[in-house]
């Protein structure tokens, strides 16, 4: 029989019973619709995830005080919250001697209560230098100013504070600048309120960021000596790695550590961090969609059934055949047509299924919180995947019910009532 | 054209033997012969047209269609002699109602080597030879009982088989209906083709030359007849 003939015969048997026809498809339908959005939207955010880390700066290492993980995916010590003090200002004194690095910033970080009049909100704050502002991408003001190296070495009781918390504490028209605040009963002056809101790379909450000279939060806030990370910005003419196993050598020296296995630091690049991130986003993605992949089982199964209803109901049709010269094969391959046609078309309505609601859920971010940079991600891939997915269903479901078909006794299936 | 030598069927189950449906049955048909086979209910005469139409194989014996024995053929050249060499008129016509007079007559030439261009000539040649042109895309649903084994007896024609089986083909229709079939076999017979007939109606059967009689598995008569064709007419 030409393939032509059997598409034929395939397709008008299909059409002969067009509900049973659509509502057996329904389940290969959701089944692609929900493999292509679980993938499309994990791409979107795998985009996103990685853009944020990529918009904090350029060229950055992060030191963490602790020994790296064992596990790849296990975070070190002090990303714990264990108390670890082997970040020091001689760290940063040699860091910065170093040609292949332009700024090391040391950090440290806390939480308090932020009040101005009857307004009190409980934030984070970060201690930081003045090069803060210029490694982390959020130079810009949109009143005031950041602070000084100045600023930090006579611990000026002075903050940064991102837009949202301007708003919070001060009401949409008053300027910030120079009203005082007070964070953990300390008194800080507003200088400046960050351009930039949203919320940045690791969840940080720019808008309502509170940033002060490092000298004054250790000091006045935290009571401490130490640094919890120091960001390192590489001079863009050294390679990233190179200024890694640099940042490592020079801590080590100034640690007095000669074995490199017992190093009380973690250096992260960005690459190191884009590429982890990467990853669990991927896993994920494709953890989601395997789950998603469960109602293609189910959606397949639902195939393989209606097809043995229908190899039943057409016993006689399937008889007559053989007696006017139709093969075993021929028959197998007309129900195998019908079961792939189905799948595949089921496939193709499911793919434009999931692009509308990827499209749909692209609208309503961009309506409702654009600042989020939600990028629409319809991935080709998906698109090649869900139809050869749901071409290998239609076969995997199809062939059971289509051997039955084909090793039916031609007389037996004549007499069938 | 067929040649039968003691040929046997029987049913087991569990491997023993359940029913013997045919003892032994030995005759030749010639090609362009008119042949009926009688007998009662549950004398073996489908059966024995079922092993004939390579629908089923003996159990024992021999059986010779055209030279070959259908024991050296496999199922796949046992469907291309049903393709090519036989025609099948059955009682309950077999047309897949959902479809049209010509997509019915169509079915067989859709398993043959004849292509998709040669085929509309076939069909309505064949549908033509049965007097249904009017209904050629009729849906086989809407047809009478007497047209719908016309349209049957034109899917049997289609492929030009040098023989045809028809099982009880009056079976299901009105007197007047069946003449009409019965004609266009005697019609088909006239003009050289070989018709093997099997009912248990004596005017049916007289429409045939020779009259083989089944009893209980195995041949009881085996009688040439001049065709009565008076019969018609004291319908």
């Amino acid at each position: 029989m030409l393939f032509r003939d059997a598409f034929k015969t395939a397709t008008r048997s299909l059409m002969h019973g067009k509900m049973r026809s659509i509502l057996t498809m329904l389940g290969i339908v959701i089944g692609i619709a929900s493999v292509i959005i679980l993938m499309s939207i994990g791409q979107s955010a795998q985009g996103l995830i990685l853009g944020q880390v990529e918009s904090i700066g350029s060229n950055l290492i992060i030191i963490i005080p602790g020994a790296p993980a064992n596990g790849k995916f296990s975070s070190p010590a002090a990303a714990q919250g264990i108390v670890i003090t082997s970040l020091q200002q001689r760290d940063v004194d040699a860091l910065s001697r170093e040609p292949s690095i332009d700024y090391a910033v040391p950090e440290v970080r806390g939480q308090g209560d932020v009040v101005y009049g009857n307004n009190d909100v409980t934030e984070g704050f970060t201690g930081s230098t003045a090069d803060f502002f210029t490694v982390s991408n959020l130079a810009k003001v949109s009143i005031g100013q950041t602070f000084t190296k100045s600023d930090v070495d006579s611990a000026n009781h002075v903050v940064v504070i991102g837009p949202d918390l301007a708003k919070t504490l001060f009401g949409p028209n008053v300027n910030p600048v120079d009203k005082v605040i007070r964070l953990k009963n300390v008194s800080f002056r507003v200088i400046g309120v960050l351009a930039k809101g949203g919320t940045g790379a690791f969840g940080v909450d720019i808008g309502n960021l509170v940033v002060m000279p490092i000298t004054v939060a250790q000091t006045q806030l935290l009571g401490i000596n130490y640094f919890n990370v120091i960001v390192v910005q590489a001079n863009a003419q050294y390679d990233s790695a190179f200024v890694k196993s640099r940042v490592g050598f020079i801590l080590e020296q100034d640690h007095g550590i000669t074995n490199p296995n017992k190093d009380d630091f973690t250096i992260d690049t960005q690459e190191d961090i884009l590429s982890l991130l990467g990853n669990i986003t991927s896993i994920l993605t494709l953890f989601l969609a395997a789950i998603a992949s469960i109602s293609l089982i189910v959606g397949g199964i639902g195939i393989m059934n209606i097809m043995l209803v229908s190899v039943t109901e057409r016993t006689r049709e399937i008889g007559l055949r053989k007696a006017v010269g139709a093969t075993n094969r021929d028959i197998l391959e007309q129900f195998l047509i019908e079961s792939v046609l189905l799948t595949l078309f089921g496939g193709a309505i499911g793919i434009a299924a999931g692009a509308a609601v990827v499209g749909l859920v692209y609208l309503g971010i961009s309506v409702f919180d654009p600042s989020l940079g939600w990028a629409f991600a319809f991935p080709i891939s998906s698109v090649i995947l869900g139809l050869v997915v749901s071409g290998v269903a239609g076969i995997a479901f199809g062939i059971y019910p289509a051997q039955k078909a084909g090793k039916k006794n031609p007389i037996d299936a004549l007499r069938y009532e | 054209m067929i040649d039968l030598h003691d040929l046997k069927k029987e049913y087991t189950e569990e491997g023993e033997t359940v029913t013997q449906a045919l003892r032994g049955v030995t005759f030749s048909i010639e090609k362009g012969e008119f042949v009926s086979i009688m007998g009662p209910s549950g004398s073996g005469k489908s059966t024995l047209l079922h092993i004939l139409s390579f629908l089923d194989r003996p159990t024992g014996g021999t059986y010779t269609f055209q030279g070959k024995s259908i024991d050296d053929m496999t199922d796949q050249e046992l469907a291309l002699v049903r393709n090519k060499d036989m025609g099948f008129v059955f009682q309950s016509f077999n047309l897949l109602s959902r479809l049209s007079v010509y997509d019915n007559v169509e079915i067989p030439l859709l398993y043959s080597d004849i292509p998709p261009k040669g085929r509309q000539t076939l069909v309505e040649e064949a549908v033509r030879a049965v007097g249904l042109e009017e209904k050629l895309y009729t849906e086989a649903a809407k047809l009478s009982g007497g047209q719908k084994q016309r349209v049957a007896i034109a899917r049997a024609l289609v492929t030009d088989p040098n023989v045809i089986f028809a099982d009880e083909p009056t079976g299901n229709l009105d007197s007047q209906s069946g003449l009409q079939v019965m004609e266009i076999l005697e019609s088909l017979h006239d003009k050289g083709r070989t018709v093997v007939l099997v009912t248990h109606e004596t005017q049916t059967a007289e429409f045939a030359n020779r009259i083989i009689r089944i009893k209980d598995g195995v041949v009881e008569s085996d009688k040439k007849i001049i065709a009565n064709r008076v019969h018609r007419d004291l319908k």
